[in-house]
């Protein structure tokens, strides 16, 4: 995301808050497919993940007065809202329970990507805005970045990381946990 | 609070947050934490600018056009629950550069203007029993009609922490029969105990309840609360005497 397109978001999203609709509907058309692809990523249904979608959009569009330039990209505003609440409809009860049957098929999120596909890291590494992060995350024991990386983008919980990384979930946990300091202080060095 | 002035241990935390490994009731503890402290808030924000570039590394997938219609008829019919700022902002809720840059805005969103009530369904923390008669703790209760159905909310109450007030909202409540009036009503855990009036309802969409002396204390003993159509200036028996309309458990959110 350039700067430009920044600027051009963080504009409609302003008219959002004075009611123009067709301001919205460009920012829909703006980022729409990005934010439906970080929740179907992190729902893998596509029902779950459209009733997300129109819901967050529903709430951006109300409280895009709530957005501050300043503070934060408007994408970055976006996707949180998105990731956050694909995160709470993960936690309701009934979702755990078709999880399980899923992990029991043996379905595995890398698996399921084709090798010819560029992974999440190199179509990170494109993004000029995100590079030195993705710098820090090649710099991370390997562990330590695919446990970061499956929880990012999978949404995987720490047991669910343990059981697909088949180690123990103090292992998991601390993987978790240093590899975000490390991410931390890499990020702070740059 | 446990964590409050451990800076390492929130930023740990905050980290968790965002990556999306704080789960289940931790997760909820935190978002009820965030939204009373500053530091927090600004912990995850920082956290949340650190790792969003990682959403760049995702395919984007054009969603069907049925999504974009759905949303399109929601902001039309005003299925929009907080189109008109006012209530919620006074209670500090969405104020605050932190909160807005959080996802404590998207829980919330999901929380409130949604209006799925399962979301501020905070799990009870642990009392503390300082005599005072402002409140202690923050509560919210999310009361639904008791005819018809429907698992959207009618009627929205909130109390923040070291308040005497109630801040009530009106979501989808039918106005008043003529010459008669909505009272507010704490139902206590025991069976066989009275219910006990918290007052009578503002006529207007928002508004505010003036709790007796001891609010900590008659919002704790009352798990649930319940709103009856009594006469024009409340129930002369002191127990409700009209049919129940709307009824909801209240919820300890910090």
């Amino acid at each position: 995301m350039d700067p430009a397109q920044n600027k051009r978001l963080a504009e409609l999203l302003e008219a959002c808050a004075r009611q123009d609709r067709a301001a919205f509907a460009q920012l829909y058309q703006a980022t729409a497919a990005k934010l439906f692809g970080v929740a179907v990523r992190i729902l893998r249904r596509d029902d779950w993940a459209e009733e997300v979608l129109q819901d967050c959009f529903v709430s951006i569009w109300s409280h895009a007065g709530s957005y501050s330039p300043g503070l934060s990209a408007p994408m970055t505003w976006m996707t949180s809202i998105v990731r956050n609440r694909c995160l709470d409809w993960l936690r309701r009860p009934k979702v755990e329970v078709v999880l399980q049957r899923e992990d029991e098929d043996a379905e595995d999120p890398i698996d399921a990507v084709p090798s010819d596909d560029p992974g999440p890291l190199d179509q990170l590494a494109r993004s000029a805005d995100a590079k030195a992060l993705a710098d820090c995350l090649g710099r991370l024991e390997v562990k330590q970045r695919q446990a970061i990386m499956l929880a990012f983008y999978d949404g995987l919980s720490h047991s669910e990381l343990a059981s697909h990384m088949r180690q123990p979930l103090g292992t998991v946990k601390t993987w978790v946990r240093r590899g975000l300091e490390r991410l931390k202080a890499c990020l702070g060095s740059n | 609070m446990r964590y409050r002035n451990k800076p390492e241990l929130q930023d740990k935390l905050a980290a968790e947050y965002v990556l999306g490994t704080l789960r289940g009731r931790a997760r909820l503890r935190f978002q009820a934490w965030m939204r009373e402290d500053a530091a927090l808030r600004r912990a995850v924000w920082q956290w949340e600018s650190r790792l969003a570039p990682m959403a760049a590394g995702v395919a984007e997938v054009r969603p069907p056009r049925r999504v974009w219609r759905a949303v399109e008829s929601r902001i039309a019919g005003g299925d929009v629950a907080r189109a008109k700022p006012g209530f919620w902002e006074s209670v500090a809720f969405w104020r605050g550069w932190g909160l807005i840059a959080t996802g404590c805005a998207a829980a919330l969103i999901g929380a409130l203007a949604l209006q799925k009530p399962q979301i501020v369904e905070v799990p009870k923390i642990e009392r503390v029993e300082v005599p005072s008669t402002k409140t202690q703790q923050s509560y919210v209760a999310i009361l639904h009609a008791t005819q018809g159905g429907g698992d959207k909310p009618v009627f929205i109450a909130y109390v923040p922490r070291d308040s005497d007030e109630l801040w009530v909202r009106r979501v989808a409540l039918d106005p008043e029969p003529a010459g008669r009036g909505y009272e507010l009503w704490g139902l206590p855990a025991k069976a066989g105990e009275p219910p006990k009036s918290l007052g009578m309802l503002p006529k207007d969409e928002r508004g505010t309840i003036k709790l007796a002396a001891a609010a900590d204390q008659s919002l704790r003993d009352f798990p649930a609360l319940a709103i009856s159509i009594e006469p024009e200036g409340g129930s002369k028996t002191g127990l409700p005497t009209g049919p129940v309309i709307a009824k909801g458990d209240t919820f300890q959110v910090f």
